[in-house]
């Protein structure tokens, strides 16, 4: 017998211990889909919950070009509004959501003189002699700040804003990287910091480090990724357009040599009539691909649209015996769509397939509902199906089979339908054939 | 009368081959033109060759295919690489051909090669 479980808990358990509410909360963290900010907002949350056990107040500061900078307050201002603050995380059935929707709202209100005050400060981390708070981020160290007043290692103007005389400092470290600090006290009750409360904030402390370095490592790799992409694309296209213009500079050198005869200097100006018109088409491909944007969904007719893509891929299906099909479910005649964008998704299907039959063979256009929520339009051949190799790439911009392919058919076929709201789906088989449905909103 | 010097072209632009066919003809050579790897290979067998032209992305067989297979039967033959790519010249594959070089409009250096390698 096996029992499962959900990674983490929908809710946190109000009822159990201290400790283990709140590594509840800082696991979870990890794997929100909110931002770095509210996350982080969480993890002070954690800190600041309940009376006796947590802090009062919780500060964040963020560290922006080796200054600290203040991010927010946490933390009721009276006594009053730590009562209902405090109950937020012990109602029964509160969950990371209604923290973040709480506590969002209380940083950012423009009424709580804590949110005016700390957006004001900045404490920069070098050069030495530094103060509190800057001291603790700098030399990666807990700071315990006891009697403040009359300690010379605090800044004075951050004795000012804070008011009470003791606080704690923990860094927001990663083995290379100061990213900020947090500062607790008990300024409403008035509690002194235990070492227990020490130990659990610098576990906060940690998981806040560790959240912001996974963080910015996730955001490093998406831009690495893009420039990566980017970079590709540019030399694909590059590539794509060096034959055309070889082709155009040879025979223009050509013309102008005085010995050419007429029938070719004819010959010559067609080739590069040719040339000029397939670069058109290559422009007009990629214009294309980076505009798809649906601004207003029509009801398009299937049958209508089925003719003229039929139509754009004649002379090559007349050339290469291939048959063509189309089945429209009865009772179906118009999908809500972009009847451009939709006429040239299909055409570029088509031309795929037509490229997988190299010795004929045959194209079915069908379209039907599936369940109430979708009506699918697909496009199937019985060709040589995807190679094994690309399957997994299939919809990556400048990913071809084809040597004077874009590779950008199916690439913008995919974000014609994501920008449509729909889906699609692939079903090929090497040596069988290639099916492609493409999945619209019914209705 | 001296012997021309024959040279086979593997292009898979039709229009490429007819614009290297006459160029190099000019310039005094026998110029065979074919735009698939496969035929190519099939003429070098029966053929005799001075020199070999290729590109290097073309469907089915490629130009380093082709550079592989060529090793294997007449490694005597001076191998020229012309292609639009550039990152090829990483694939140790093609460093067996005698010049790699990158598809210009002004043939120049591709006659300067030629005439470099077999005169």
């Amino acid at each position: 017998m096996i029992e499962r479980y959900h990674p983490f808990l929908h809710q946190f358990p109000a009822s159990g211990s201290k400790e283990l509410q709140i590594f509840s909360i800082l696991a979870q963290s990890f794997f929100q889909p909110f931002s770095l900010r509210d996350n982080l907002l969480v993890i002070l949350t954690a800190l600041t919950a309940g009376s006796g056990l947590g802090f009062n107040r919780a500060m964040l500061l963020l560290n922006e070009e080796n200054q600290l900078k203040g991010e927010f307050w946490l933390g009721p201002a009276s006594a009053e509004e730590a009562a209902s603050l405090w109950q937020v995380l012990s109602k029964p059935g509160v969950g990371y959501a209604e923290i973040i929707e709480h506590n969002r709202s209380l940083v950012m209100s423009e009424v709580n003189p804590l949110v005016q005050k700390i957006k004001q400060v900045a404490y920069p981390l070098s050069p030495p002699p530094l103060t509190l708070p800057a001291l603790a981020a700098s030399s990666r160290e807990i700071i315990l700040v006891r009697d403040a007043r009359h300690e010379p290692l605090v800044d004075k103007d951050f004795l000012e804003l804070i008011g009470v005389e003791e606080f704690l400092c923990i860094p927001l470290l990663s083995p290379d990287e100061i990213f900020g600090e947090i500062i607790l006290d008990n300024a409403i009750t008035g509690e002194a910091i235990k070492s227990r409360d020490i130990e659990l904030a610098s576990l906060c402390g940690l998981a806040a480090g560790n959240y912001i370095y996974v963080t910015k490592l996730q955001r490093r790799i998406m831009e690495m990724k893009k420039q990566a992409a980017l970079g590709e694309m540019a030399m694909f296209v590059t590539h794509q357009l060096r034959n055309p213009l070889v082709s155009l500079g040879g025979f223009v050198e050509q013309l102008l040599s005085p010995d050419l005869d007429e029938r070719r200097k004819q010959r010559n100006l067609k080739i590069i009539q040719a040339e000029i018109n397939r670069l058109e088409q290559m422009m007009g491909r990629l214009t294309r691909f980076f505009r798809v944007e649906i601004k207003e969904k029509v009801p398009v007719s299937i049958k209508e649209a089925f003719k003229l893509a039929t139509e754009a891929v004649k002379s090559p299906v007349a050339q290469k015996k291939v048959r063509i099909e189309t089945e429209i479910e009865p009772g179906l005649s118009v999908i809500l769509s972009d009847p451009v964008h939709l006429g040239e998704a299909l055409r570029n299907l088509m031309e795929n397939s037509l490229d997988a039959l190299p010795d004929g063979g045959l194209i079915r256009l069908r379209a039907y509902r599936e369940n109430s929520e979708w009506v699918v339009i697909s496009v199937e051949d019985n060709g040589r199906g995807i190679p094994e190799a690309i399957k997994d790439r299939i919809f990556e911009a400048f990913i071809s089979t084809k040597e004077k392919g874009l590779g950008l058919g199916l690439a913008y076929v995919k974000r014609f339908i994501e920008a449509s709201e729909g889906k699609i789906k692939v079903e090929s088989e090497e040596g069988r054939g290639t099916k492609i449905k493409l999945f619209f909103k019914a209705g | 009368m001296k012997k021309k010097k024959k040279i086979l072209v593997v292009e898979d632009e039709a229009n490429l081959c007819l614009l290297y066919r006459e160029e190099l003809t000019k310039e005094g050579y026998e110029v065979t033109a074919v735009t698939n790897a496969q035929r190519a290979l099939d003429l070098i067998k029966k053929g005799d060759f001075d020199l070999i032209i290729t590109d290097i992305r073309m469907p089915a067989k490629d130009g380093v295919e082709l550079i592989g297979e060529v090793m294997q039967i007449r490694r005597d033959i001076p191998v020229i690489i012309n292609t639009a790519y550039e990152s090829y010249r990483y694939d140790f594959l093609t460093w067996a051909a005698d010049a790699y070089l990158i598809k210009s409009a002004s043939l120049k250096e591709l006659k300067a090669k030629i005439k470099e390698l077999i005169g």
